[in-house]
């Protein structure tokens, strides 16, 4: 790291510790480490239990996790904003299964044997890829524009 | 990796031993043997063996503290590699993330330090360094992240290129700070910088820019259960060269993405989503300029909206649209129907769906004058999944039937398929062995056949009741 980034680093540690001297944190206690009771297999209906009760702190409703196909289709903005949220049911290594800045194989492959899961790249899509990036090159992006494209590399050498 | 975060996840197990932790081990190790004829190249027989390893270690002398390692290898025994890219390698492996946390007890407050993946601005980074986040009185949240990015080298930078890519990406640091209104939402500003030096200050400087300072707004607003938008916007505020004259100034916003999801009864639901990104900005710091062009003209749009009925239900059925628009490349619409179901009383659960791709022909290049074809396609799939006692079956099919076959992307071929069935033995709950089998034939193979054993264990760990997933 350099001296600037080193610096930086020093600076948060001090906003943290003048946050905490100064009475600034939130007396709220932090969510569980994980979920205090049994959750079935499946995807976790949140409202099931809590109904319509809000999440610590008054802010969120628990329906609003509730793991509905729009939610798993686009929970990139309860991530940004409710991590910790995340973490009391999902462990780090969940979210690797698709979301590694280098990954071994395909989650697809790698979940085989869990076709309930939102895979990306089933069937054959190193094939369908090519017609797929036509209509949306940005869709690529997320997963491959700064990490995880060394095997795109292996054909896209050209500037297009 | 530096050295001193690779120490430091080592240095806190080996101090976690001494006092009363608990770890736990989990993996999975899976040993494939893959089998490609491709007409005018010889069959090729591919046998990549993989361990992906975690570690959590919990109650590291006080239960704030916590180790969490995740990580895998891969080597291929067979002769050829489908994996190696272009580095000629048949072996490699990644350490996902290795870091220390400390969760204090109120405020939802963390530190974290070593190698962890950080979305809390506006990027999903993977950063060797430290993080910090914590709630704050009156429904405020702060976070932040500093250290040094990770970098994927590719086997298109040689030389120089691999050096000016670490000298511009030195370094990365990003911050976040919401606002959490009560039956309202949450709003949320972050910044984001990936590197400092610019490619005009290398030693032998270059048009090849790595580096990234985006400014971003995410907001969420839900004051009812049955009512969620969501979104974010993301500025690109990094100085670039001037626009020559007589030429557009592409925009600096690289982001607009938003959803809104309406759900009045458990009955169903309606969503709908909007999406406008432009190139240069949103592809800024990409280290795979060859495929990310930020130099194309136009832009990409899309929006799209979706039924689904039966939100709580055992069966959900969803009906989905989306419209997408390429300015190059012109139009597209995909639309179809998905169902899932879970059958009552026992441990089945079954899926089917059915999309449609409308897409006018499309060029191969931004030349008027290269070749032009159809993409439009339709996809079939049908998956099930069965569990009785310790054993578990599943099988998922999937199919793709093209309007034109002379697309050269297809090499003749008008369909494509893959059909996989797996079954599996819970041995014990620590333990569980499964084998895949998949057959398909695609555009560049006459036929693929894939076997996959995949054992699955874990070993130790606290008996939350939840659990983790």
């Amino acid at each position: 790291m350099s001296g600037k980034g080193s610096l930086l680093t020093l600076l948060l540690a001090l906003v943290l510790g003048t946050f905490a001297a100064c009475g600034l944190l939130s007396p709220q206690a932090s969510f569980a480490r994980t979920h205090p009771e049994g959750l079935s297999a499946g995807r976790p209906l949140c409202s099931e239990c809590h109904s319509n009760e809000t999440m610590k702190g008054g802010f969120k409703t628990f329906a609003s996790f509730d793991h509905t196909p729009s939610f798993v289709g686009n929970h990139r903005s309860q991530a940004i904003q409710d991590s910790a949220s995340c973490a009391t049911c999902h462990a780090p290594a969940f979210c690797t299964d698709c979301h590694g800045g280098k990954v071994a194989m395909s989650p697809s492959v790698k979940l085989g044997d869990r076709p309930d899961r939102i895979s990306p790249h089933r069937g054959s899509y190193l094939s369908l890829h090519r017609l797929e990036a036509r209509m949306d090159p940005t869709g690529c992006y997320k997963c491959h524009g700064r990490a995880n494209n060394d095997k795109c590399a292996a054909c896209h050498r050209r500037p297009q | 990796m530096k050295t001193r975060f690779r120490l430091l996840p080592l240095f806190a197990l080996a101090a976690g031993a001494a006092s009363g932790q608990e770890v736990s081990v989990y993996g999975s190790t899976l040993a494939q043997l893959w089998k490609s004829e491709t007409p005018g190249f010889d069959k090729a027989t591919y046998a990549p063996a993989t361990q992906f390893l975690g570690i959590d270690a919990l109650n590291l002398g006080t239960e704030r503290l916590s180790l969490h390692l995740f990580g895998w290898g891969m080597a291929d025994l067979a002769d050829q590699s489908r994996y190696n890219g272009a580095n000629g390698s048949k072996t490699q492996g990644d350490l996902s993330f290795g870091y220390l946390q400390y969760r204090f007890p109120t405020a939802n407050a963390e530190l974290k330090a070593g190698r962890f993946s950080v979305n809390q601005a506006v990027g999903i980074e993977q950063v060797d360094g430290l993080s910090a986040r914590a709630d704050l009185r009156g429904g405020f949240t702060v976070s932040a992240f500093a250290g040094q990015p990770v970098l994927y080298k590719n086997p298109l930078q040689t030389g120089h290129e691999k050096n000016d890519y670490a000298f511009q990406r030195n370094w990365i640091a990003g911050a976040r700070i919401g606002l959490r209104v009560p039956k309202v939402g949450e709003f949320g500003l972050s910044y984001l910088q990936d590197g400092q030096n610019a490619a005009k200050d290398l030693p032998r400087p270059s048009e090849t820019d790595y580096t990234r300072r985006q400014v971003g707004l995410d907001l969420r607003i839900s004051p009812v259960a049955a009512f969620d938008l969501s979104g974010r916007t993301v500025f690109d505020v990094a100085k670039h060269p001037e626009t020559p004259a007589g030429e557009t100034k592409p925009s600096n916003i690289a982001e607009h993405d938003y959803q809104v999801s309406v759900r009045p009864t458990d009955l169903f639901a309606l969503t709908g989503t909007v999406t406008e990104r432009n190139y240069r900005a949103f592809y800024a710091g990409t280290n795979l300029h060859s495929l990310f062009n930020q130099h194309e003209k136009g832009k990409f749009s899309a929006y799209g909206a979706g039924l689904v009925f039966g939100t709580a239900a055992k069966l959900q059925v969803t009906a989905d649209f989306r419209h997408t628009k390429r300015e190059i490349y012109g139009e597209a619409n995909r639309f179809g129907v998905d169902a899932k179901w879970a059958v009552a009383g026992t441990k089945i659960v079954a899926g089917a769906g059915i999309h449609q791709v409308s897409a006018p022909d499309a060029a191969a290049s931004p030349d008027p004058e290269s070749l032009r074809y159809g993409t439009s396609h339709s996809e079939a799939r049908l998956w099930a999944m069965w569990e009785t006692g310790k054993l578990s079956f599943s099988g998922d099919g999937i199919y793709y039937k093209f309007k034109d076959s002379t697309n050269p992307n297809l090499y003749g071929k008008d369909a494509m398929f893959e059909l996989v069935v797996s079954a599996g033995y819970q041995a014990t709950p620590e333990f569980k062995v499964a084998g895949d089998l998949a057959y398909g034939a695609n555009a560049f193979a006459k036929s693929e056949t894939r076997g996959l054993l995949r054992l699955e264990y874990r070993f130790g760990g606290p008996a939350a009741k939840g659990g983790k997933k």
